[in-house]
């Protein structure tokens, strides 16, 4: 049953136009791989030259050893079994008689149906969940109905690789994670081969064993899903700023959007905005300047604060202290460099204690190296002053030096106050 | 499913040999059922009485190969449509749709209009299937892009090929004065006159290509739901097509070469039949050769006798029953019934 899939430097194109530029790849039994990539990357023309639905312009995919062309269909058609998007219009056949369709290349020209291919077929609908629906015409069915047919189809065809074009497009979220699962459950008792392209990142990460990314008809990275599902790959490739966050449950990397129209650098003010929080204080603004396409710095935060954690989600440069330890002398010089080079400092509305009161001397630092600095100050210091008298002093030196108070952690208010900032020097 | 397309078809059996027996013994002399029951038993026992009786000469030489005939025409042109909705995915294929049934038009008004002399009802099938033969080549080649056949380009090659040679045959028509009350006669298609040996002669077609067509029932279910789909199932759809598309268009051009373009039979009975027996080609072929014959037989039957001693073309009844029985079929299937 060990199936072994090689292909070598293959090259596809459509009339003139290249699709896919020199793909080399192993699949072996047992894998569970994901083919990614934006629109137009060569996914599914990848996925057809396996098939053998498409001929390759150069190079070689070879089968068990032996090169795609001299198989014959029908013994291919028992090796792998293709899932494509079900768009096929032709007659309305019943749900039964489509997947029966699955043991035509089992079944001799006239020979009649045995009881291991009615069993295939019934196995298989009942896997799918669309026993119930045997009788009806596909034409009746809905877009996710069909898409279950087509795969119980494939599953008759009793392959040891089942190769699938974006299975879950038609599918609502149940049934998402349904087929997904059911994938995973015959590919681990079944060991029955799986490579599937997939649109949605996030599922091809919690299921896939190892992703493939193509980019301009290359691969352009490949792995397990961390390796693959960085910020970086991700932005080189679909242009779009990302957040990875490893799911709650597994640990698989998981994609968040930055919304796309705010992605990329922050036209009005390119230089970096350097933060100064703590406990939470600064996370809000921290996300709303981010998503606003501004580039950020942070220190000093404890490893292990909110803060911290929103800084490291949002992948900030930033100086980091043990948690739990007063800024050390160390840390802070790094935090005093990160705002020489900045454009511009926010202190945020910290509870100020005796661990912490470099933060505030470092703002000071700021305003004297002429670099903006915006204060956020709701209620006053007082209320959260907690070194007899030390940081509310400290306050009143940036209200004499010219910081700029801002009553609420407002994104508007600090971008309008940068911008008076920037262009008044 | 399967019990209920297995009784349809020996209901359609019944049927057609029913009509058959009965359309033998209507006409100008009707003749008593038991007596053409006789009479067509004597013939089949091989004991011919050597004075025949009018009735005996009646039945065996004029309205048995006439009516054969038209069971075999209708069920070539209805059984060629079928295969080439599927081939061509298209619900208004027919078996002229592809310019093979012109081709043979052709060919007759050649012959007639070059060889007046000559063109009997022999040499002008030959002439026809010769036609037919040269426009399914033309279509070929016309269609056929890097060695694949693409069902759009197969389409419009036949359209194209079928416009052209429409516009040679007007032209035939008009060159040819005193023929073209022949060639109009020979295009509106009939059954008349034809005998036994025009019989002999398309049956080997029919059956030829009747038995590439069931070989290959299966692989054209397959190649409906999507020649990628049909790819990955392990069907060689490039090769299934050709061979259905040569052995559908042999199958028109032998039925056209010998009774002209009777219309409608090949675009209608092919869909009565999908809706009464679904679209499995492995029921669905059976089923249009008798659904064919039988609609064929029947329009013929009437076609001789309503204005009796004079006919009216079969290819004007069929088109009078079969537009609104059509109608009507689909009309009550119009939820279920989906090309």
């Amino acid at each position: 049953m060990g199936l072994q899939i090689e292909v070598k430097d293959l090259i596809f194109g459509y009339g003139g136009e290249t699709v896919l530029d020199g793909i080399s790849l192993t699949i072996g039994q047992g894998d569970f791989i994901g083919i990614i990539g934006p629109n137009g990357s060569g996914k599914s023309t990848f996925l057809k030259n396996l098939a053998a639905i498409l001929t390759p312009a150069a190079g070689e995919i070879i089968i068990d050893g032996k090169a795609l062309p001299r198989w014959r269909r029908r013994e291919l058609a028992r090796r792998l079994a293709l899932v494509g998007q079900g768009a096929a219009a032709g007659f309305n056949f019943t749900v039964e008689e489509m997947v029966a369709m699955g043991r035509y290349p089992h079944v001799q020209r006239f020979g009649s149906f045995k009881p291991t291919d009615h069993r295939a077929v019934e196995r298989a609908m009942h896997l799918t969940g669309c026993y119930h629906l045997r009788e009806r015409g596909i034409f009746s069915l809905s877009g996710g109905e069909r898409q279950r047919v087509l795969l119980a189809r494939a599953l008759a065809q009793e392959t040891p690789c089942l190769l699938l074009d974006e299975p879950t497009s038609f599918l609502d979220l149940g049934y998402q994670v349904e087929l997904l699962e059911l994938l995973r459950s015959l590919n681990q008792r079944e060991r029955i081969t799986v490579v599937m392209v997939m649109h949605d990142l996030n599922l091809a990460s919690r299921y896939c064993r190892k992703l493939f990314l193509l980019y301009g008809g290359r691969i352009h990275a490949c792995g397990d899903p961390e390796e693959v599902l960085t910020r970086e790959h991700i932005l080189e490739v679909y242009r779009t700023e990302v957040l990875i966050e490893p799911h709650p449950l597994d640990g698989k990397p998981q994609v968040i959007p930055v919304s796309t129209a705010q992605a990329g650098p922050n036209q009005n003010f390119q230089q970096r905005i350097h933060i100064i929080g703590g406990g939470g204080s600064a996370s809000p603004l921290m996300k709303e300047l981010f998503a606003r396409g501004f580039s950020l710095s942070a220190g000093v935060l404890s490893v292990g604060d909110s803060d911290w954690a929103t800084a490291r989600r949002l992948g900030l440069t930033m100086v980091e202290e043990a948690p739990f330890y007063p800024i050390s002398p160390q840390r802070h010089r790094q935090n005093l460099e990160l705002i020489e080079k900045a454009g511009a400092v926010v202190l945020a509305p910290v509870y100020i204690g005796p661990g912490n009161l470099p933060n505030v001397e470092a703002a000071l630092f700021a305003l004297q190296r002429k670099r903006p600095l915006i204060v956020i100050d709701a209620a006053g210091v007082a209320g959260r002053d907690f070194t007899g008298g030390q940081g509310a002093a400290l306050y009143r030196r940036l209200e004499e030096g010219g910081a700029l108070f801002l009553p609420r952690p407002d994104a508007d208010a600090v971008i309008e106050a940068l911008f008076s900032a920037s262009s008044g020097q | 499913m399967r019990g209920r397309r297995f009784f349809l078809l020996v209901l359609l059996l019944v049927i057609a040999a029913a009509v058959m027996l009965a359309a033998v013994g209507i006409g100008a002399v009707m003749i008593p059922l038991r007596e053409v029951a006789g009479i067509i038993w004597n013939a089949l026992r091989g004991s011919i009485s050597p004075s025949p009786l009018p009735a005996e000469t009646i039945i065996l030489q004029v309205r048995l190969p006439r009516i054969l005939l038209g069971f075999f025409i209708g069920a070539s042109l209805s059984v060629a449509g079928t295969a080439f909705q599927g081939l061509l995915q298209n619900p208004l294929a027919d078996p002229y749709t592809i310019g093979v049934s012109s081709g043979a038009a052709l060919g007759a008004t050649a012959a007639m209009l070059f060889f007046p002399k000559a063109a009997s009802t022999f040499t002008i099938p030959l002439a026809a299937f010769a036609g037919a033969l040269l426009a399914l080549f033309t279509v070929y080649r016309l269609g056929s892009v890097g060695g694949r056949l693409p069902v759009v380009t197969v389409l419009l090659a036949g359209v194209v090929v079928s416009s052209f040679l429409s516009a040679a045959i007007s032209l035939g028509m008009l060159l040819a004065r005193e023929q073209m009350r022949n060639i109009f006669f020979w295009l509106a298609g009939g059954l008349g006159q034809k005998g036994w040996p025009l019989l002999l002669f398309i049956i080997p077609y029919f059956a030829a290509g009747l038995a590439v067509l069931l070989y290959l029932s299966r692989d054209l279910n397959l190649i409906l739901l999507g020649e990628e789909d049909a790819l990955s199932l392990g069907v060689e759809v490039e090769q299934t097509k050709r061979w259905i598309l040569v052995a559908a268009s042999l199958i028109t051009a032998g039925a056209v070469s010998v009774s002209g373009m009777i219309g409608f039979v090949g675009l209608i009975v092919p869909h009565a039949m999908r809706i009464l027996i679904g679209p499995d080609h492995r029921y669905l072929y059976p089923a249009a050769l008798l659904g064919g014959g039988i609609f064929l037989v029947a329009a013929d039957t009437f076609a001789r006798t309503v204005i009796a001693p004079a006919e009216i073309p079969v290819g004007i009844i069929t088109a009078f029953l079969g537009a609104p029985f059509f109608i009507y079929l689909l009309r009550r299937h119009r939820e279920k019934y989906r090309f």
